[in-house]
């Protein structure tokens, strides 16, 4: 009775004991706008989520190899393995080193990108991917893809200055209030790709990207 | 606070019209932050800003029937690129239309939202003074004097620009109130625009290299986060203290700095794009002039109707200073 981890001991909790559907109702009332700002959106979490016409199974089989990585992302290219098992760089546009691990679970479906600019000591840019059957959730073929990042600190300084390239000006921060655009257009991108590999029966791995060094 | 009206508003635009053919190839076919209007004015080598004022007004005397030399108290001015280094233009405008102002401020900052700012200052001045009549003048003329260059033409952001002179009369009284003004500086965003030279020259140093204007490379996209938030906010909180709902106005005019911004204001404001009022297409982004323009042309197209609800908002340069008002339009005109 007197547990203090009981759940009618915790504070700020909605359930039905204490919120009849009234209090529910003035609630989520409240809570649902016509407009959400950008910023409430997508100011401290970033996800983007499609349906892509792809089996699942080939669909996680694809991102968990990360050279796929420089067919479908924007800018990133030229992975290569360092002297860190599983550890790759890359470059990321010009001239930014970019560090990635692939942390992969088969059986969930879940492919996680542990990346960083400049080094690999720690990676804090961690783009977190599920692939989900669409005939479970959609009723359809395919495949559903959701994408998450979270606004870590360093996204707002970068911790490591002196590690970054000397001409370049700019941090991967500075553009967290276009990541819903950035992400969405990639996600596109690997709609785009595997949907065209899988609707002409081509093989969906990832290929040599011409002109990426080895 | 002294209640005081916005009685009228003129405009005046430079004759020559310029088309995309004088930009980069493809200039027009742009998209985003520098979406190209169709076309735009720029101001002549040898036409100041005084001088755009001066027609403005004239056509804000008939109007209004002002007699400039009673009815002005007061005259602020803001103006882009001015006339001259080391003064305003306003003492020159008094003198060309024939004004005995007791104030003359010459704004030198709050840019695309001067016109805002202006009827704040005049209310002070007025509840504070005996002033009972100002008059608001706004030039834009960077677009002739700084992007109509020859060596910058090429770059992104020179079809942008556009030239044009807004004034505005504010007295006063209740016929055309003010119901409520929100105005707010962003110490923090101060130093993101620059007028720079490539070559590293300061503006006031000799040299044949060009002076441009531009945002920090690393902070464009927080100032296109700031400029879709802010603006909306400013106007809700303007709505707010007006005590209505931004969903009833029944105009909204801005400042204009694209396509995008303008879109995603009145998304962010649930209004309809036929009551939000912009002139981008034709003229492009008018700096300070934008505002009092629209307003203008709004009343030319019939849009801005007998005591109508008229919400007014923009932001400044990268986001240092914004501001709303929202005024019932006079019943009478």
């Amino acid at each position: 009775m007197n547990d203090p981890g009981r759940v009618e001991a915790i504070a700020g909790m909605v359930r039905m004991e204490t919120h009849d559907r009234e209090a529910l109702g003035e609630l989520i009332t409240e809570m649902t706008h016509t407009v959400y700002r950008h910023e409430e959106v997508y100011g401290q979490y970033c996800t983007v989520v499609t349906h892509i016409d792809c089996p699942a199974r080939d669909v996680f089989d694809y991102m968990a190899d990360p050279r796929s990585l420089p067919e479908w992302t924007y800018s990133v290219r030229s992975l290569r393995p360092t002297a860190r098992p599983g550890l790759l760089v890359g470059r990321d546009g010009k001239d930014t080193p970019i560090y990635c691990r692939t942390v992969s679970n088969a059986e969930a479906m879940t492919v996680d990108y542990h990346c960083a600019w400049d080094q690999g000591d720690e990676l804090w840019m961690v783009y977190l991917n599920r692939v989900v059957p669409a005939p479970l959730v959609l009723g359809r073929p395919g495949a559903v893809v959701v994408w998450t990042n979270c606004r870590h600190p360093y996204y707002d300084a970068n911790p490591f200055p002196e590690r970054a390239p000397e001409q370049r000006r700019e941090w991967v921060g500075d553009w967290w209030p276009l990541f819903y655009a950035g992400h969405a257009i990639e996600l596109r991108n690997l709609k785009v790709l595997l949907e065209h590999r899988h609707r002409h029966g081509l093989p969906i791995a990832p290929r040599d990207v011409p002109g990426a060094e080895p | 606070m002294m209640q005081v009206s916005l009685l009228g508003v003129a405009a005046y635009m430079p004759e020559t019209e310029v088309g995309n053919e004088a930009f980069a190839d493809g200039a027009g076919e742009r998209r985003g932050m520098f979406t190209a209007p169709k076309t735009r004015r720029w101001v002549g080598r040898e036409e100041t800003a005084a001088s755009m004022i001066e027609k403005a007004c004239g056509t804000l005397s008939q109007r209004l029937d002002l007699d400039f030399a009673r009815d002005v108290d007061i005259i602020f001015t803001n103006v882009a690129v001015p006339d001259q280094a080391f003064t305003g233009c306003g003492a020159d405008v008094a003198h060309r239309i024939g004004a005995k102002p007791r104030w003359v401020v010459d704004l030198h900052n709050t840019g695309c939202v001067s016109f805002i700012y202006m009827i704040e200052l005049a209310r002070a001045i007025m509840s504070a003074n005996d002033a009972r009549g100002a008059l608001l003048c706004t030039v834009q003329n960077a677009a002739g004097r700084v992007f109509s260059n020859p060596a910058v033409r090429s770059s992104s952001q020179s079809p942008v620009p556009g030239d044009g002179c807004g004034v505005g009369f504010v007295a006063a009284g209740d016929v055309a109130p003010i119901v409520s003004l929100v105005h707010r500086v962003h110490p923090g965003n101060a130093s993101d625009m620059v007028a720079y030279a490539d070559d590293g020259r300061h503006y006031w140093e000799p040299g044949l290299s060009p002076i441009l204007l531009g945002f920090t490379p690393e902070r464009v996209a927080s100032i296109i986060e700031r400029g879709n938030r802010m603006v909306p906010d400013m106007v809700m909180e303007a709505c707010v203290a007006a005590g209505v709902d931004h969903r009833e106005l029944d105009l909204l005019v801005t400042n204009q700095p694209n396509p995008i911004f303008l879109r995603n204001w009145r998304e962010a404001l649930e209004l309809p794009a036929e009551r939000h009022h912009d002139t981008y297409a034709r003229y492009g982004n008018l700096f300070g002039a934008g505002i009092p323009v629209n307003l203008d042309d709004a009343l030319a197209q019939g849009k801005l109707a007998p005591g109508a609800l008229v919400g007014l908002g923009g932001f400044a340069h990268a986001g240092d200073y914004t501001a709303a008002a929202v005024m019932r339009w006079r019943a009478d005109r």
